[in-house]
């Protein structure tokens, strides 16, 4: 009924709406600092507070769709919401609500003690605070701040019980990914090197409307070596080979809340800092060295990816070099101009809705077989049948199948790389996608089938974790059958800043 | 150029060559206090460049960014380092993956390397403190080697902070600093970070008994 509210009154509420989007997350921090040891209700505080934040982005996108200007707050400008950033709201608090729905210490049971989920509950809300201040950041040297926030306070979250395994993968996180991102730094300040060269230390220097406007008198030799280091720093981030080898280890050691929400929105998150900064290189240098340098890095993402998808052999591993594989797409799509813009925004909603939907499920897998080798995983069908019933439909959509909206995107984006002039490419990237395509159905069948091994209970569960996943899927099947209009129209103005 | 421009040059170009000198000294030095000392006096060295970029580019600013880097980086961090090598830090940084000569070679053609993608931005710059941003960059990739190449996780952790320091020297020798918001923004997070894996380096140290990393390779396929 808010969003009503926020409607009818046009000035200052937009950028009130920026409280309800972030205020959420940082009062749900709060309390679990606060309420020590940790009680049940915190956790349901927590999810409820979610959907307020759910309702704060749907309502700038409503704003931004009816033709309203990017609202604006704070001292400086320091947050705003153009359509670009809307979206990526929208995603990152639909995860952020499923994954707190689905956290730890909501119901009575829970293998981890109070003071391990106090601690992930602090964090997670940290995380989440972190993620929707990146993607609302108006100043880029924000932006960095928020994404190495996200780092630091993810990276918390993995070793939540401590075994060799995940101590191993948290520290390859935290060393890889705060080296990258501090290269990524290196770019922001040559960037803002160039722009005081040019017209000194002007208010606001680093709002991106302000450094997008200087852009075409920037010189397109130092922007050049800029966009290298944002590129290689923040892509560390977003998984893109050769920097990812710290991805298929933190994916497939955190709990999987933490994998739902870092493989479904921590990676676009990167890459949303990397299109910010695209546009205003493509604007200072023309576009197709940005275009060059991701297609080639989001081309050896897809192989890379897709030949450990074949080898692997440990499911929630095959499901994190499956998101290396799809960051990789979207790379490639957002270097084939604005069709190709379109089409890899549609995917990175379609990914983001199953990935978190994926990770969730693995999570019950393991926890029921208590291993993650895809060989002694057997009889999916037969133990859990919702499970895994779930299970197959999302890895039949991850793997383009249709009536799912990944078949739509997938087929848009090559699309879009015929029309752009790229049959060679898109050749390649088909074969690629066809050979990802035959390793995880072959894997899917192999836990999908055959009989129950000795000593795993048969039997469904609690299904009631399962019920938020439904949206999940409502959400990939219907745009796999059309595209809602909001959603058109969003996508379209974002195609609009992303490649003018 | 007039005298006082001069003078700020050529004082700007011997610090950030001291500084860059203090990130090389790692890879000839083993023990991790060696490794401590050299981050201290680097951060010393590098706190005195806020001064002084602040005296000459007549921003006072830079002063209070001074007092912070020096804060974090001489005391607090370091006090940090050596609580932990007290605690596990015993061993010494055995075997590099690379040896001492190859290693100095190697830094020797990261800094050219420097100079040679640094041309532009030397190039388009005006300021009297441009002779040091190749050498910046250049403690950048020195730092980002160190990282890559040492076994020891605390190590690494010392290589990280190097090359932290050569961003910020990059940001005050070309921009006379970042936005003081921003600057203590990155502050807060270079402490957090820092805490975070401090923490991780006790967890590695209480599961694997050694901070040695190449233990961490159990994750595979």
């Amino acid at each position: 009924m808010w969003i009503n509210w926020t409607n009818s009154n046009t000035e200052i509420l937009p950028s009130m709406t920026f409280l309800f989007l972030l205020l959420p997350s940082l009062c749900g921090a709060l309390l679990a600092l606060t309420v020590r040891p940790y009680r049940r209700f915190v956790g349901w505080v927590n999810a409820l507070l979610s959907l307020l934040a759910i309702g704060a982005a749907l309502s700038f996108c409503r704003h931004i769709i009816a033709g309203g200007d990017a609202p604006t707050f704070g001292p400086g400008e320091m947050l705003r919401a153009d359509s670009l950033s809307a979206l990526f709201m929208v995603c990152v608090t639909a995860v952020a609500a499923l994954t707190l729905w689905l956290s730890p210490g909501l119901s009575r049971e829970s293998h981890y003690s109070a003071a391990q989920l106090r601690r992930y509950h602090l964090f997670i809300n940290l995380f989440i605070f972190a993620m929707l201040l990146a993607v609302s950041a108006n100043n880029v040297g924000f932006m960095w701040i928020a994404l190495e926030a996200t780092t630091i306070f993810s990276a918390m979250i993995i070793p939540l019980s401590l075994t060799r395994a995940s101590v191993e993968a948290s520290w390859k996180y935290i060393l890889i990914c705060s080296v990258g991102i501090a290269l990524a730094f290196a770019g922001t300040v040559l960037g803002y090197f160039d722009f005081v060269t040019l017209s000194g230390h002007a208010e606001g220097a680093l709002n991106w409307p302000v450094l997008l406007a200087t852009a075409p008198s920037l010189h397109p030799e130092v922007m050049r070596l800029s966009f290298v280091f944002i590129l290689v720093g923040y892509g560390t981030k977003a998984g893109l080979a050769p920097m990812h080898t710290w991805l298929p280890d933190a994916h497939s050691e955190a709990p999987a809340q933490l994998s739902a929400a870092m493989s479904g929105v921590l990676l676009a998150v990167a890459l949303y800092a990397i299109l910010r900064w695209k546009v205003v290189v493509d604007a200072a240098v023309g576009g197709s060295y940005s275009n060059h340098l991701l297609l080639a890095l989001g081309l050896l993402s897809l192989v890379i990816a897709t030949f450990s998808i074949v080898l692997s052999r440990n499911y929630k591993r095959m499901l994190a070099y499956s998101s290396i594989e799809h960051t990789g797409l979207l790379c490639v799509g957002l270097a084939l101009g604005p069709l190709g813009t379109f089409a890899a925004m549609l995917h990175l909603v379609n990914h983001t809705a199953a990935k978190s939907m994926m990770f969730f499920l693995a999570g019950r897998v393991m926890h029921r077989y208590q291993t993650t080798e895809i060989k002694q995983v057997s009889g999916l069908l037969k133990v859990m049948p919702v499970t895994g019933g779930l299970f197959a439909v999302g890895m039949l959509a991850i793997i383009g199948l249709p009536p799912f909206g990944i078949f739509v995107s997938e087929f848009a984006l090559i699309r879009a790389g015929f029309a752009a002039g790229n049959p060679w490419l898109m050749g390649i990237v088909l074969a690629l996608l066809a050979v990802a395509f035959i390793a995880l159905i072959n894997h899917l069948n192999r836990m999908l089938y055959g009989a129950a091994p000795e000593g795993v209970t048969v039997g469904e569960g609690s299904r009631w974790a399962l019920a938020p996943l439904l949206i999940n899927v409502a959400v990939l099947t219907v745009l796999g059958l059309f595209l809602p209009a909001p959603l058109l129209a969003l996508l379209n103005q974002i195609v609009g800043i992303v490649s003018k | 150029m007039n005298e006082h421009d001069a003078v700020f040059a050529q004082l700007a170009t011997l610090g950030a060559s001291l500084v860059l000198l203090f990130g090389i000294a790692l890879l000839w030095r083993r023990s991790l206090r060696a490794y401590t000392k050299a981050f201290q006096w680097q951060s010393l060295v590098l706190s005195g460049m806020f001064v002084l970029v602040g005296y000459f580019g007549h921003d006072p600013q830079l002063y209070l960014m001074a007092v912070f880097f020096f804060v974090l980086k001489v005391l607090v961090i370091p006090w940090y380092l050596a609580r932990l090598q007290r605690q596990v830090g015993g061993e010494r940084e055995s075997q590099p993956y690379v040896n001492i000569a190859t290693s100095l070679i190697t830094s020797g053609v990261l800094v050219l390397l420097a100079y040679i993608i640094t041309r532009p931005v030397v190039r388009v710059s005006a300021l009297p403190t441009r002779g040091g941003l190749p050498l910046a960059v250049g403690l950048i990739f020195v730092g980002l080697f160190v990282t890559i190449t040492r076994r020891k996780a605390l190590t690494q952790v010392v290589g990280f902070l190097v090359l932290e320091n050569g961003i910020a020297m990059l940001a005050v020798l070309g921009t006379y600093g970042i936005p003081l918001i921003i600057e203590l923004g990155v502050f807060l997070d270079v402490l957090m970070g820092f805490l975070v894996m401090q923490v991780f380096v006790y967890h590695i140290h209480g599961t694997f008994e050694s901070i040695d990393v190449d233990q961490l390779d159990q994750l595979k396929h």
